[in-house]
């Protein structure tokens, strides 16, 4: 399944206040997208928007192949968001990581056995039956990836995913973000620095002053504005 | 006077433990109304707690400014009230509710139902806004994401319900408006004991006040445990 993202004038607004823009913006299927901006400019808030998160004041956000959910066609089941610091549910680490899959209302044996192997691909195995809150920073953050890997996603937008970790754990959240890439998932990474994690992107774009700006995508048009 | 008082709890103690037919009658009436009564009230409460904490919407400030106002309302109000609602010059005498346990059930969900809605608000708005954001893009539909967050919130939630089972089992001003204080039918335990007391008869109500005091204490008990479990979640 060939997944697209099209935005067509999408513009946010709080209050009086105009946050962003964005005459058009399209995401193809496995590209690599770094997202950059100040602190303010609206990363988060244009990723929940195209993550059908949130709403945007204007325009519209297209996602193709349309989801076949009666309750939402809001949010693509393919199209999983991942906050800065991830929320875990109560419950073990096992619990969360199975999440999606009981919302599928996967075979329980099946259940168990994609579970053990988003613990063993997050390296998370020796601590499935721990409380999810006792988990550090980076632990909480390769939790909140294997609970996103299992359910197969074929978009990703990962937010600011290395802020607050430490250069060891950076590394261990460059080689999963770089294993999902190599399946063929698109990620869009938003960080307002360059990392292991936004080096793994071929595209970048930056929001700055309430436009979007393509950089270092093609040799032609280094500067395009959306 | 204190062998008075010694000999009156004496007295008291014997009655529940002796298994008095009509004294244990009573505390049948009060927990079958107040459990009604709490059934009926919790799941609207706990829905409209979640839409006031999560759904904006123009004058959601009136709206939670009026629960809170109705907690303060005087149960003996409440009942008057629905005296005046289901007598049989009232708009639905034709029922024939007056001096009936469904009656009495009416008023005790109108007493509770503030409180459950005003702490459950408090308690779905001490949730993070990520924990609806993270079940809907993991596939969760609007109710199957409130019923995670109803999860997340159990502990608070527990404490609500058992905040609102607190008002109503104590009460006797609703009570007795509207229930009548019939024996075996519509006598609870906070009827009972006024009755009992006006009587002069404090064996029956020491008694009753022992079942109220314990339960009370029980209660406490439960809901600060609880609220230590949500607290090292």
């Amino acid at each position: 399944m060939r997944l697209e993202v099209q935005a067509d004038n999408v513009v946010k607004r709080f209050g009086e206040r105009e946050l962003f823009s964005i005459q058009r913006l399209h995401l193809g299927e496995g590209e690599r997208l770094h997202l950059s901006g100040e602190n303010g400019a609206g990363k988060t808030t244009l990723m929940k928007i195209l993550a059908g998160l949130d709403r945007p004041c204007e325009g519209q956000v297209r996602i193709t192949p349309k989801a076949r959910r009666w309750w939402s066609d809001r949010i693509h089941p393919a199209v999983i968001y991942l906050h800065q610091t991830p929320y875990l549910f109560a419950g073990s680490v096992e619990d969360n990581v199975s999440y999606g899959l009981k919302l599928r209302r996967c075979a329980s044996e099946v259940r168990r056995k994609r579970t053990r192997d988003a613990l063993t691909w997050a390296r998370l195995d020796h601590l499935a039956t721990q409380p999810a809150h006792s988990l550090s920073g980076g632990e909480k953050q390769r939790l909140a990836l294997a609970r996103a890997w299992i359910l197969e996603p074929k978009l990703m937008f990962l937010d600011e995913p290395t802020a607050n970790l430490d250069s060891h754990s950076v590394t261990t959240v460059a080689g999963l973000v770089e294993e999902l890439v190599h399946t063929g998932t698109t990620v869009m990474i938003s960080s307002h620095q360059e990392n292991a994690v936004t080096a793994l992107c071929t595209r970048r774009l930056s929001l700055a002053q309430g436009r979007l700006y393509e950089t270092g995508f093609t040799d032609e048009a280094p500067y395009v504005q959306h | 006077m204190e062998t008075d008082l010694l000999a009156t709890c004496m007295a008291a103690l014997e009655l529940l433990f002796s298994g008095d037919a009509e004294l244990w009658t009573i505390i049948w009436v009060s927990f079958r109304v107040s459990m009604t009564a709490i059934l009926i009230a919790a799941v609207p409460a706990i829905l409209l707690g979640f839409v006031l904490a999560m759904v904006p919407f123009p004058g959601r400030w009136m709206v939670v400014a009026f629960f809170n106002a109705l907690m303060s309302v005087p149960t003996v109000v409440v009942g008057l009230t629905l005296y005046l609602l289901l007598s049989r010059s009232g708009p639905f005498g034709d029922l024939h509710l007056l001096f009936t346990q469904p009656a009495m059930v009416v008023g005790q969900v109108l007493l509770c139902l503030p409180v459950l809605v005003c702490m459950s608000h408090a308690a779905f708005q001490g949730i993070d806004r990520r924990a609806w954001e993270t079940a809907r893009t993991l596939g969760a539909s609007h109710w199957r994401a409130l019923l995670t967050l109803t999860l997340e919130a159990r502990f608070a939630l527990l404490g609500a319900v058992l905040a609102g089972f607190g008002r109503i089992i104590s009460e006797v001003g609703c009570s007795m408006m509207v229930g009548g204080n019939i024996l075996s039918y519509t006598r609870n335990i906070p009827t009972a004991i006024a009755l009992e007391t006006s009587k002069g008869q404090f064996a029956q109500g020491v008694a009753l006040g022992l079942v109220l005091l314990v339960l009370a204490l029980t209660l406490n008990f439960v809901l600060a445990s609880v609220r230590g479990k949500g607290q090292l979640v």
